[in-house]
């Protein structure tokens, strides 16, 4: 019975790679009430995203069919994918808009299912997707105002009032799901208290559906936005906003990542930092810039997933989730260890991974755009992920076990480590072929937004007006070099041996015990409070400027309850005096404005 | 050697060096003889400030005597250190971490001892806390004698190691991976339960890949 | 074939005039202190003693990958890099690169040298390596931004066009775009890891930094690639600013001249702690940079 469930429930998980294959070119049309109906089409952008859930789902479902098959959990996540399947195919808003909701709320209902969620988180959670539904809802009502259609199709005839309100309403509600600064408040906290698994999910797949949104949003308003409001430079005006909030959102996440002391805050941190990259491509809005994106989405996807897995099979044997409580896990889970090197090289946007090559193309976009400023952003978020890309492998692999746990744990079982493994695979070979990447996966969603494919030469090389580089000569290189390197030094080692204590380190002569706290992982990043700026940031939480904006507005509303707090008299006589101020401006002005 | 009766510590150091000083380096084929000179060229120094000597190794390395010039140079771990300088008196304490230290450089490594305190306890030859000699702890290779020691004599040290560098013989560390037993013995009876921990050296018997 | 012999021309090159350069400076430091300081030859004499020691220590596995890394990644830049222009020669497989990627590559040894410390177990070698990746963060945004400026002027990224743009001393970028220079000048000494800004591997400062636990051939390695690097990082800026080099004669001294006003520059200044470096790139080369970009973008 439990092996059929779980057999069932894989089965459920690779129906995003059926639908994919087998889905073709035709529309499924679906009638509703009074003229209405739904529309399922697979156009490349939902193609896009299908596949990235197509790659997620089996991957996730295999480590979550572990065990004791959990019922509820099952079906909600069976619900959770036919809500983002729904929401991808949809040809209309009213598809996308059941689908939102569906995927609302099975994640709400998956994420309170763990025994870590505190009412905060969960309200946190559905509150922020809420306002994110409604706020779709909002907009898509203003467009079909607009338009009398809901179908999904380019808003030219529109007043410029009514498109910035569809740009607007629309654009918060992704950019709420994606997570952008100040609107993030739910993903610390959901990504950290949500099942293990699930976290992997919501970061890998459902921030995805933001971006579906927001890559809608150049289908609605061609022309890469610029027919909006015009350019500024040399990129659309409308974009340069969003593409500071992206910036921002970038830089910010970065730090707060920086300063957190539990493994899945850091990477629920690190997801809004580099999707804020790609909300900054977006803004963009050129090809190079949007291709960029799409490789950035596709490499995130991946590198989160393989990310959430292997941490959760970490917390799964040792029962540890801060930097404080692990560390030296290097000797005892070594594939572990290498799905999070691969994972941090990626995350970093190092060569030779393909991190690189999207990094690549959202700089060479942002120069042609000659937005440098907001280039000099990027560089900054993305060199300071360095630093949290070493604490994510330092703190729990390096340095010296600090928890009995640590001390003996294990690999993860083998349901952990194949997800692992295939993603590794996959990341590497993206790395070194990023121009397949390019014309298979990136160029038809850049024809269907209207842009112009970036195109490669050949499967290994990502070429560019700018410039370009070849993913096989730079991994041929580098290994080759690393190789020979290794081998030379390996012939001439001399005597080499491994030291006979994790304790036998220059101490300046002392003895360090195991109770000396060798263990730097835990006070990293706190140097940095020193720097002005990252201090300033790190000061300021979001919710204390929220908690901040409430107190200001309760104070304003106390001083104006002050005025009624008198006797009759006084507040008759205010009221006459307003009306009498009022009516006498009224009348200079000759009438209402 | 250490077990005649007609030297002891510093002694037969003494008469060892005096031995060889006549030598010339016959018998070492071209490789070695270039190892040995680029080895003596290059001399990191881990100095260890023990006692009032220390105040002469700043004059040493700074613009008057400039050491550098020589290609002696300041290290910061003994990692990276060729030569350990022990500079004056040692207590007890300090023994332990200078053995500590001694045994965390890698070979070829070397010992200079500086003052008359470190050949025979010198003025504290009869203090309850103070090792007398040495080079009953850690093998020397090279005693620069005086209270305290000028730079000019430090100098006149470190151009005789250099010297017995070149000509490729070998240190001290070989003496102490030879007679391990006989130093820890000793080192034993200073420190009683307090040694250092054994990792550190406990690969010389087991022979090392 | 041919690019094997080339690479290991460049390869060559580089170490040569690596502990040349550094002797060098050894040398005019030494000078400027009224002694007279170790030969030229220092540096080699130094590394090939380490490289000769008879006895290395790791602390597993990573540790010892770790320099490997960092050497391969210094080969891997450098052969990224091209030495001279409208030659066949040191050119390494740089046709293949562009700019963005040599910057990226910088870093990739000395991250892969991180995991060697953090595996090390010492706790001030990563008190080191935080305090460089915090020295990173603040010098490549200038840094960056300063080459961007460049690569916007050129509109390319790739090193060899921005070369073959520069012919003759009047086109040399560093006449026809002096602030992107005076930009990416103090970043550039810093990710020499050069005084004033050298705090991170300096001997006095947390016991050695990043280097603590290294010794025997492994700090070998280190020191080799660290003269490399040095000589790729200088031709790169070379090739950036002064115009490439048509021969090795021109390109030694070209990247000699640089090495001189860097090695000025560090000889005058004392040590900044790591945030006051960050604090000083985000707020003197970065505000220049914002300058050169209003004037460069925003008003033309
Ligand atoms: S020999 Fe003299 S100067 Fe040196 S430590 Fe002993 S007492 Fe001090």
């Amino acid at each position: 019975m439990n092996l059929i469930l779980k057999l069932l429930f894989l089965a459920v998980s690779l129906t995003p790679a059926l639908t994919l294959l087998t889905w073709g070119d035709g529309t499924l049309a679906w009638p509703l009430f009074g003229g209405f109906e739904l529309l399922f089409e697979l156009g490349p952008l939902s193609a896009f995203f299908l596949l990235l859930l197509a790659l997620g789902t089996p991957l996730v479902a295999l480590p979550m069919a572990r065990g004791t098959p959990d019922r509820a959990a099952y079906g909600l996540f069976a619900l959770l994918l036919l809500g983002m399947q729904m929401l991808l195919l949809a040809g209309d808003f009213l598809g996308l808009f059941i689908g939102w909701e569906v995927m609302t709320w099975s994640s709400y209902l998956l994420l309170i299912r763990s025994t870590r969620t505190t009412l905060e988180g969960a309200q946190t959670y559905i509150l922020f997707n809420l306002a994110s539904a409604f706020l779709l809802l909002a907009g898509m009502l203003v467009f079909y105002s607009l338009t009398g259609d809901f179908r999904i199709a380019p808003l030219t005839e529109a007043s410029a009032a009514g498109r910035w309100a569809v740009f607007i309403l629309l654009g918060l509600a992704f950019l709420i799901k994606v997570g952008a600064l100040p609107l993030h408040r739910w993903i610390p906290l959901g990504y950290d208290q949500a099942p293990d698994l699930f976290s992997a999910v919501l970061a890998g797949l459902i921030s995805k559906m933001g971006l579906y949104g927001l890559l809608l949003l150049p289908t609605l308003f061609p022309d890469a936005l610029a027919g909006l409001s015009g350019r500024l430079l040399n990129g659309p005006a409308a974009g340069y906003g969003l593409a500071w909030i992206g910036a921002i959102t970038a830089v910010v996440a970065t730090f707060k990542a920086i300063s957190q002391q539990d493994i899945k805050r850091l990477l629920a941190y690190s997801s809004i930092a580099q999707l804020g990259y790609v909300v900054t491509a977006i803004g963009v809005g050129s090809s190079l810039a949007v291709g960029g994106a799409i490789f950035q989405t596709l490499v995130h996807t991946l590198v989160k997933l393989l990310l959430f897995i292997t941490f959760a099979g970490i917390v799964l044997q040792t029962g540890q989730r801060r930097f404080n409580d692990l560390g030296h896990l290097i000797d005892r889970m070594p594939m572990a260890f290498f799905a999070v090197l691969i994972g941090i090289i990626g995350l970093a946007g190092m060569p030779p991974l393909p991190g690189f090559a999207a990094k690549y193309l959202m700089f060479v976009g942002l120069i042609d755009a000659r937005w440098l400023l907001l280039l000099a952003a990027m560089m900054l978020s993305s060199t300071a992920a360095f630093i949290y890309c070493y604490r994510l492998i330092y703190g729990p692999f390096l340095g010296h076990a600090n928890s009995p746990e640590a001390r003996t744990a294990t690999e993860a079982p083998w349901s952990y480590l194949v997800p692992q493994v295939v993603l590794m695979g996959l990341l590497v070979l993206l790395g070194i072929f990023p121009g397949f990447a390019i014309e298979v996966i990136v160029d038809p969603v850049l024809m269907t937004l209207g842009l112009t494919p970036i195109g490669a030469p050949s499967w290994g090389e990502l070429a560019t007006p700018y410039g370009g580089y070849d993913g096989v000569v730079l991994m041929t290189v580098f290994g080759g070099a690393f190789v020979i390197v290794t081998a030379l030094f390996w012939l001439a080692r001399g005597q080499m041996r491994r030291a006979g204590s994790p304790y036998d380190l220059s101490f300046a002569g002392e003895v360090p015990t195991a109770d000396t706290p060798l263990h730097y992982g835990a006070g990293m990043g706190r140097e940095l409070r020193r720097i002005p700026l990252i201090g300033w940031i790190l000061a300021h939480t979001t919710a204390g400027v929220q908690a901040g904006l409430t107190r200001q507005t309760l104070a304003a509303a106390g001083l104006l309850g002050g005025l009624y707090r008198r006797d009759p008299q006084t507040w008759t006589l205010l009221a006459v005096l307003v009306l009498v101020v009022a009516s006498t401006l009224l009348a200079l002005n000759g009438g209402w404005f | 050697m250490y077990h005649k009766s007609d030297c002891e510590g510093f002694q037969c150091e003494q008469r060892m060096l005096e031995a060889n000083l006549g030598q010339d380096d016959a018998g070492l084929g071209v490789v070695e003889r270039l190892i040995g000179w680029l080895r003596q060229r290059s001399l990191f120094v881990l100095a260890y400030g023990t006692g009032c000597g220390a105040i002469e190794m700043r004059p040493l390395m700074t613009s008057r005597f400039d050491a550098e010039r020589f290609g002696i140079i300041g290290a910061a771990t003994p990692r990276q250190a060729d030569v350990l300088v022990i500079s004056g008196y040692l207590a007890v304490k300090t023994l332990k971490r200078v053995i500590r230290s001694y045994e965390q450089m890698q070979e070829p490594k070397y010992v200079i001892a500086l003052g008359s305190c470190t050949i025979n306890g010198g003025m504290y030859w009869d203090s309850y806390n103070t090792i007398k000699c040495l080079d009953h702890y850690i093998p020397v290779d090279m005693y620069i004698n005086g209270c305290m020691p000028r730079p000019e004599a430090l100098i006149e040290g470190f151009t005789a190691l250099q010297e017995r560098i070149r000509r490729g013989e070998p240190g001290g560390y070989q003496r102490y991976r030879d007679n391990i037993d006989w130093y820890k013995a000793n080192q034993r009876r200073v420190f009683g339960d307090n040694m250092p921990p054994a990792y550190t050296y406990d690969w010389y018997s087991e022979g090392a890949t | 074939m041919h690019v094997l012999l080339d690479s290991l021309a460049m390869i060559a090159l580089c170490y040569v005039m690596g502990f040349l350069f550094q002797g060098f400076y050894r040398q005019f430091n030494a000078r400027l202190q009224r002694r007279w300081g170790p030969s030229i030859w220092q540096n080699l004499y130094d590394n090939m003693k380490f490289l000769l020691k008879s006895e290395t220590l790791i602390h597993g596995p990573m540790f010892f990958f770790g320099p490997m890394i960092i050497a391969a990644g210094a080969i891997t830049t450098l052969l990224f890099v091209p030495f001279l222009k409208d030659s066949d020669w040191l050119q390494g497989v740089s046709t293949h690169g562009n700019l963005i990627l040599i910057i990226y590559l910088l870093v990739v040894g000395p991250l892969g040298n991180a995991l060697a410390v953090g595996s090390s177990g010492n706790p001030f070698g990563v008190m080191g390596v935080t305090r460089g990746l915090t020295r990173l963060m603040g010098l490549e945004v200038p840094f960056f931004l300063g080459l961007a400026l460049v690569m916007l002027q050129h509109e390319t990224t790739s090193v060899h066009a921005i070369m073959a743009a520069q012919d003759g001393i009047a086109h040399w970028n560093l006449i026809t775009n002096p602030i992107a220079f005076a930009v990416i000048l103090l970043p550039f000494i810093a990710s020499q890891n050069a005084s004033p800004f050298d705090v991170v591997g300096a001997p006095v400062e947390v016991y050695a930094g990043p280097r603590v636990e290294f010794g025997g051939r492994l700090l070998g390695v280190l020191m080799t690639q660290n003269m490399m690097m040095t000589i790729a990082k200088l031709v790169l800026v070379v090739d950036l600013f002064l115009g490439g080099a048509s021969n090795v004669l021109e390109l030694i001294a070209k990247a000699f001249a640089l090495f001189l006003l860097t090695t000025a520059i560090s000889a005058a200044f004392p040590r900044l702690k790591t945030e006051q470096t960050v604090d000083f790139f985000w707020k003197v080369p970065l505000g220049l940079a914002v300058l050169g970009v209003v004037l460069n973008v925003w008003l033309i």
